[in-house]
């Protein structure tokens, strides 16, 4: 009994689990750094995160129609019907922030003067932390144009708050957001030095996206630097010809025009639950076919962009929506009347071959190009403007009369032709609801689509939504508010 | 109970028996000590000798006839002096001389009723003993020992093996429902492959598990068919569960199973074969002329659809066999006996490819190795196959269009992907992918006990109770590439194996003496238990249709996956047991436990248990009362923890490094999981009062109250997101289960051929948030069911409907409004978000836990028909309808179809109608299906769970065929059920999962079933 005893208390032991380690052991050394940057990385890789903040920032769009009605929340985000239990919103919020407190944990751990390699990660997790961070004010806060900023943006959540503070923060206004964004992104350029592939942070990738923030502020010189030097660094190429049509088809690392994408390895397909899904249905060699067979197929390019990107025939870009045809007929989704084309997107499809595999790319050099000449169409400088816009179309394979001079605008200004070439270029890759509000744009969907269901006839299909709407932006997750009651909502 | 006892062999106490008078041990109706029943095993006996004056002879049978072996014959208020029956059922017993004249025999065997007779001038005794059906001489398992109930300090319940299993299915909590008072049995669904949930008086946490821990023969854990199952024994209060410590706070079920008994080997064959059916209760889907009626308002369709009525359900749903089969023998010698059996269960679902099959096989063997060292084996296999149902068949069903075909010209199933012009949604036909999907597992569980009983002297036995578990189970899941779920991946299979293994050891030192009135029992425990498991799974695609083994998958789907993890526990315990004169009773007992799933600085917990009882019928006042025949009041008190449901590391901050942290091919870890090391034992402070009565020996009334009050809860707090986690474990708060439960039990009629018992049981339960940790006053704030300060757990807490607009048919919910000054008003509002606000979100007054739940059963049997109907009944709960959201929403999808209304629904159409519903908008009207408390109702119902009528040829039938017994019967299970409900079935989840109850979701309807049965013995 004595040794049965004995043995019993000799149990008394703890066990360590197999798939994931200790905190404290977690960042002991530089080669924790970076298995933990990649962990950081990862979260991004989360349908909460990657398809969530897809549909918020895409759906409100005019480039898209939904073809009959959904349960699901994303119908929410394209009618303009938001509720504050939006999952979308709640999902991206919390991976969002999941992001950032990752980073912030990194951040924290290595000081500014450390090895190259340790100073390149500290920078990629800022440029993480200041991705999330603009992101979420792009969802939650008005655009910077409106009252300078002064709107309510999100909480900005920095290393080194104590738990009190992190459970009773309280939202910046826009402006210290983009401020502290701007903060990270110059400061994350500057620590990295490694010229890592398209799916990791570097410094042309910070400055890319500076470029972006300046433009979206309205600080049109700053925009200009940062595309400029991204331009300038001769990493990346704008992809032409059949690459070109072939882009959204081609693994991250071997496009030169990506500047940086969220990459999904084969493992990483979600099937049915890819955003791809949303917009294609194909068989195994990519040929569309009805609802159902790879994907729901219920989200399509809208006839007003179709018909748009239609003026010009053999724009290359064309090649990025699949009409689906039955014999040569274009069939349409007769759930609503009247009913709507199915124009499928294939953007998110067939990375590698696989259907419903996509590595969004969130910013590439064409995007460069057009902030740059957005900002010079606003600081007046006419040609410099053009010339990029026209070397974008000039890739997409439009010659004579088809570019632009200024002569030829007709009784369009430059900025409505620069405008124009990022709906036509950037099309389904979450711009163009931001391009038109920031710049003080109504957003007008006069196309069939679910959106028409919030009209009396439903068959009324018109929609016109001023960057004054309330609802351009996202209620806060009504959740967040209910554990920090700090949390104010958006009217 | 028939079966031994892990308890000592006592020996007959000589030396004390002989020195009392006569007078003084008058009214003690058996001879034993009795805190803990004496085994008879027959080799221990001794025939004393003392002097010889006369001997006796005889032979002892059952009701059958069947000689009985082992069977105690002693000498009345002298039980130094006794025999037992041999393998025929003869005693010989040689009384001595002084003892002759007032000597009266008694003839005692454990589940049946004792008899005595006088000696008188006989020398010859044949005797026949009945099966106890008094519920106070059951001797029953109570943590660590076996008593009669009636010396009891602790509320219990008792289920015989008859009692349990009129019911058919291979899963335990389905056979337990309405069967004890305070244990709430719901199944969440009629797949028989999943198992209900049991609840005793009711939860009392918030995310820690609560379910009832499962101790199978003497040991935690394990596994049984319940086939095998000799009697299941509930321990509800502190006093008897206690014992289990730390695990304790959900309840106690113990299993015992058969054991062999001495004699003519028994086999029996036991089978039950018949049919099922879902019920469907209130609830109707649309056909299509209703569908196209009802849409014609705002969605109106081309008449041409009403050419096809395809009714989804009836494709989904079938007749399901059901075939339970068993083979049994048992007997043995009188140092040895055996109980072996072999049971094949087949139950087909309702649901088209859904089944189970298990195959199960016991042995139980028993020896006598020494006069003091007796050793148990007991080995049991269950191999089991379950064939899941699509994972889109029930979702079709209910969703799918009438409009929609089923079958194409040919009969060949229909592809909603490819057939012009499909109507439905999810364009998907479930007939078409069963042709080639599936999804299924199959499960090897085989446990081994060793048990050692050894008398050390004759007051000292050391026991060492020994488990070994292993399970293993292969799953598997393949989606052809000819169909909608593995076309996009040109096939898919998923492949998993998982692996465990469970060691326990539990070592035991008794010691009991009596002192004149005095007994005194005292128990030393010591308890080591680990466990370990392992799983890995793979997945791929690209396989050619028809093929699903790895080996022909041409491409990787998802990361393949894997890990093992260990627990362990570790548990001391002591108990005290004194009882004087039989009147009164005194247990305490104190409890150390040690488990790593603790944190650190907490991870070891003291537990403590206190019983006492009154016997009052054994008082003189009382004795021989000939109304009251038995009364006992009993109380207890103590604390007993809840380690259950938590995840293995649930203390640990963690960083994850599976492949969900990898990015890019590369390795990564990512923060999951906020650490704790404080973490500990939720601790559950309990309190018991009761009685026990008996009028004329005929009604039995078992009354309990409780107070059950847990505190330093589990929950796995959700974290506002800029934490950076979802959640974190904290000890927090306290819950208070405060009830009443009684057990009535009445033998109405009794006569010779004619007896009508009936036994109805209630408990009432009360639940009451009483605080939470740091002040706050609700947990989980926004979710449907907040832990409230104040409140019911289970209350929900949601945007308040206000019905129909009968202007303009919008939807309308409660919106409370605070003005700068405080001031709240209360108004309506059509808009959503203005009702889905802390502010106006209300508790409700609604809970999904139920006022009082019960069961009522009634037997008759005549000569040798038996009829017994058993409903169970539960009232006064709240069920959230969340799958009105498809089939109730106002049209917000036109391509689902849509339930029958309920009887006093009714539509807005036009101005100034008052409508329970609001007008039918294409794409929805105003989120008028958005959670509130629109979709909550009322959950009552009484369900008839099984009427069985049943006859055994008479004796003179069976003559010299050979047969011992032959019995058929025929038995429906669920074949009526009374509610309010608009749903297919009531019967929903009452313990919270993932902090949620009383939900009723796409429902799999819990099947009524059509049986008949042939049993027979030789």
């Amino acid at each position: 009994m004595g040794v049965l005893t004995l043995g019993t208390v000799s149990c008394e032991k703890y066990y360590e689990p197999t798939t994931s380690i200790d905190e404290e052991s977690a960042l002991t050394n530089a080669g924790d750094v970076e298995t933990a940057t990649i962990g950081t990385y990862a979260v991004l890789l989360n349908a909460a995160y990657v398809r969530s903040v897809h549909f918020l920032m895409e759906y409100p769009s005019d480039e898209i129609a939904q073809g009959q009605s959904s349960g699901d929340d994303l119908t929410r985000a394209y009618r303009y019907t938001h509720i504050n239990t939006s999952s979308h919103a709640t999902n991206f919020w919390g991976q969002a922030y999941k992001v950032i407190a990752a980073a912030n944990k990194i951040i924290a751990y290595v000081p500014d003067e450390s090895s190259i390699t340790l100073r390149q990660l500290k920078g990629e997790n800022l440029y993480l932390r200041a991705m999330m961070h603009f992101n979420l004010v792009r969802v939650f806060g008005r655009p910077y144009s409106q009252q300078s900023g002064g709107n309510p943006g999100v909480p900005l959540l920095l290393d080194g708050l104590s738990d009190d503070q992190i459970n009773t923060i309280t939202r910046s206004s826009v402006k210290d957001v983009y401020d502290s964004v701007i903060q990270d992104l110059i400061k994350a350029a500057d620590l990295m030095s490694e010229n890592k592939s398209n799916s990791f942070a570097s410094k042309e990738v910070a400055q890319a996206l500076l470029s972006r923030v300046y433009l979206y502020k309205g600080e049109n010189d700053n925009a200009i630097k940062y595309a400029d030097l991204v331009i300038k660094s001769g990493r990346y190429k704008l992809v032409q010809g059949g690459e070109f049509s072939g882009y959204f088809k081609t693994a991250p690392a071997s496009n030169a025009e990506t500047i940086f994408a969220i990459r999904h390895t084969k493992v990483q397909d979600r099937a049915f639950s890819a955003i791809g899904s949303m917009y294609f249905s194909a068989d195994a060699s990519g040929t569309a076919q009805g609802q159902g067979v790879s994907g729901w197929a219920e989200i399509y390019a809208s006839k007003k962009y179709v018909d748009f990107l239609s003026k010009n025939p053999g724009d290359l870009r064309s090649n990025f929506v699949t009409p689906y045809t039955v014999n040569g007929v274009l069939q349409y989704n007769v759930k609503l009347s009247p009913s709507t084309p199915m124009y499928y997107v294939n953007k998110y499809s067939m990375q590698e071959g696989v259907i419903n595999l996509s590595s969004p790319v969130y910013l590439r050099l064409a995007e460069m190009y057009l902030i740059r000449a957005e900002a010079n169409a606003k600081l007046g400088k006419t040609a410099a403007a053009l010339e990029d816009v026209n070397l974008i179309r000039q890739r997409a394979g439009l010659t004579g009369t088809q570019l632009y001079t200024v002569a030829n605008l007709g009784t369009k200004t430059i900025l409505d032709v620069v405008m124009e070439e990022r709906w036509l270029e950037l099309a389904f890759e979450g711009h163009r609801s931001y391009d038109l509000f920031r710049n003080n744009l109504p957003m007008e969907r006069n196309y069939p689509g679910t959106h028409s269901l919030n009209n009396t006839p439903t068959t009324n299909i018109t929609q016109k939504v001023l960057p004054t709407d309330p609802r351009i932006i996202f209620f806060i997750p009504q959740a967040e508010i209910d554990r920090n009651s700090k949390l104010t909502q958006n009217p | 109970m028939k079966k031994p006892k892990p308890n000592p062999i006592r020996r007959y106490p000589m030396s004390r028996s002989f020195g009392y008078p006569l007078a003084m041990m008058i009214g003690l109706s058996l001879a034993h000590s009795p805190q803990s029943i004496a085994l008879p095993l027959a080799g221990r006996i001794k025939v004393e000798v003392v002097q010889a004056d006369r001997t006796v002879t005889g032979t002892v049978k059952d009701e059958k006839g069947e000689p009985l072996v082992g069977v105690t014959i002693t000498i009345k208020n002298n039980n130094a002096i006794g025999a037992s029956t041999d393998l025929n059922g003869a005693f010989s017993l040689t009384i001595p001389e002084n003892l002759i004249s007032n000597a009266t025999l008694v003839f005692s065997y454990i589940g049946y009723a004792p008899v005595e007779k006088e000696v008188g001038d006989q020398t010859v005794f044949d005797v026949a003993l009945t099966s106890a059906i008094n519920q106070l001489d059951q001797v029953v398992v109570v943590g660590y020992s076996a008593k009669k109930v009636k010396y009891l300090s602790s509320s219990i319940s008792t289920i015989s093996n008859e009692k349990l299993r009129d019911v058919t299915s291979n899963e335990l909590p389905n056979l337990l429902q309405g069967k004890a008072p305070g244990v709430v049995v719901s199944s969440a669904s009629g797949d028989p492959t999943s198992a209900g949930r049991i609840l005793i008086r009711g939860a009392g946490t918030i995310s820690a598990g609560t379910s009832p821990l499962i101790v199978v023969d003497g040991n935690i854990g394990g596994s049984y068919n319940p086939v095998d199952v000799e009697s299941i024994t509930v321990l509800k209060d502190v006093a008897a569960t206690g014992l289990y410590g730390s695990r304790a706070a959900n309840g106690v079920i113990i299993v015992n199973t058969k054991m062999g008994k001495a004699g003519k080997t028994l086999i029996s064959f036991n089978n039950t074969m018949g049919f099922a059916q879902a019920t469907t209760g209130n609830f109707r889907l649309m056909n299509s002329q209703q569908l196209y009626d009802f849409q014609s308002a705002f969605y109106p369709r081309d008449a041409s659809v009403l050419k096809t009525n395809t009714n989804w359900w009836d494709e989904a749903f079938r007749t399901g066999f059901v075939n339970n089969h068993t083979i049994s023998a048992s007997g043995g010698s009188e140092k040895t006996t055996f109980y072996i059996s072999a049971n094949y269960y087949k139950e087909q679902g309702t649901q088209i490819e859904n089944d189970k099959t298990g195959y199960n096989f016991r042995a139980n063997l028993q020896s006598q190795l020494t006069n003091r060292l007796t050793a148990k084996v007991l080995f049991n296999g269950t191999f089991n196959k379950d064939n899941y149902a699509n994972s889109n068949t029930l979702y079709d069903a209910y969703n799918n269009l009438p409009f929609d075909p089923a079958y194409e010209a040919d009969g060949q199933p229909t592809d909603g992907r490819t057939y012009p012009g499909w109507l439905g949604r999810e364009r998907e036909n479930f007939l078409h992918s069963v042709q080639y999907n599936y999804a299924k597992a199959q499960s090897l569980n085989v446990t081994t006990d060793v048990d050692l009983d050894y008398e050390l002297t004759d007051k000292i036995t050391l026991s060492s109770y020994n488990r070994i578990n292993f399970g293993n189970g292969l799953s598997a899941s393949y989606n052809d590439k000819r169909t909608k779920q593995g076309g996009a991946n040109s096939g898919e299979l998923y492949n998993g194996t998982s692996y465990s293994n469970r060691l326990l050891t539990s070592n035991r030192i008794r010691y009991s003496e009596d002192f004149g009135k005095h007994g005194l029992t005292l128990l030393g425990v010591a308890e080591a238990e680990t466990t370990y498991s392992s799983s890995t799974s793979a997945a791929g695609k690209g396989l050619p249709p028809g093929r699903d083994v790895m080996s022909v998958a041409t491409d990787i789907l998802t990361n393949p996956t894997g890990l093992n993890e260990q627990v362990g526990f570790r548990k001391f315990l002591g108990q005290a047991d004194y009882n004087y004169d039989n009147k009164y009773f005194l247990v305490g007992s104190f409890v150390n436990e040690f488990s790593s799933l603790f944190g650190k600085n907490n991870s070891t917990a003291n537990f403590y248990q206190l019983g006492a009882s009154w016997i009052l019928s054994n008082e003189e006042f009382l004795k021989n009362n000939k109304t009251l025949t038995f009364a006992k009041l009993r109380a207890s008190n103590g604390t007993v923890g809840n380690a259950d449901g938590l995840s293995n590391f649930a203390s640990l901050g963690l960083y994850t490094i599976s492949a969900d942290a990898s990015y890019s091919g590369l390795p990564g870890a990512a923060p999951s999981q906020k650490g704790n090391p404080d973490l500990t034992w939720e601790k559950i402070k309990s309190s018991n009062i009761g009685f026990d009565v008996s009028f004329f020996n005929r009604i039995d009334l078992v009354v309990d109250a409780y107070v059950k009050e847990a505190s330093e809860l589990l929950y796995r707090k959700p974290l506002a997101a800029t934490t950076g986690y979802s959640y974190v474990w904290v000890n927090a708060g306290s819950i208070r289960n405060k009830g009443i439960e009684f057990s009535l039990t009445s033998t109405n009629i009794k006569g010779k051929d004619f007896n009508w018992e009936t036994n109805l049981n209630m408990a009432f339960n009360r639940n009451k948030v009483l605080e939470l940790s740091d002040g706050s006053t609700v947990f989980n704030s926004g979710a449907r069911q907040p832990i409230a300060v104040g409140h019911n757990m289970d209350e929900y807490n949601m945007p308040i409907w206000a019905g129909v607009n009968p202007e303009n048919g919008d939807p309308q919910w409660e919106r409370i409004v605070k003005d700068a000054n405080g001031n709240v008003t209360k108004e309506l509002t059509s808009t959503y978000n203005q009702a889905q606000t802390a502010d106006s979100r209300q508790f409700t007054g609604k809970t999904a836990a139920p006022k009082f739940t019960g069961g009522l059963s009634n037997t008759v049997t005549y000569k040798n028909f038996t009829l017994s109907a058993f409903f169970n009944f539960v009232y006064g709960n709240w069920v959230y309808n969340e799958s009105r959201v498809y089939f109730d929403n106002d049209g917000f999808y036109e391509a689902y179809n849509q339930m029958v209304p309920a009887k006093d629904w009714n539509r807005w159409e036009k101005p100034g109608d008052v409508a329970t519903h609001p007008k039918a908008i294409v794409g929805g009207n105003k989120d008028s299906n958005q959670s509130s408390s629109r979709y909550l109702e009322d959950g009552s119902y009484i369900r008839l769970r099984n009427v069985r009528v049943g006859y055994s040829l008479p004796d003179n039938v069976l003559g010299r065929s050979g047969f011992s017994r032959v019995s058929v019967f025929v038995s429906g299970d669920n074949l009526w059920t009374a509610t309010k409900f608009s749903g297919p079935d009531p019967e929903v989840t009452l313990s919270q999962v993932d902090l949620s109850s009383g939900l009723s979701s796409l429902r799999y309807p819990i099947s009524k079933k059509y049986l008949i049965g042939i049993n027979f013995s030789f």
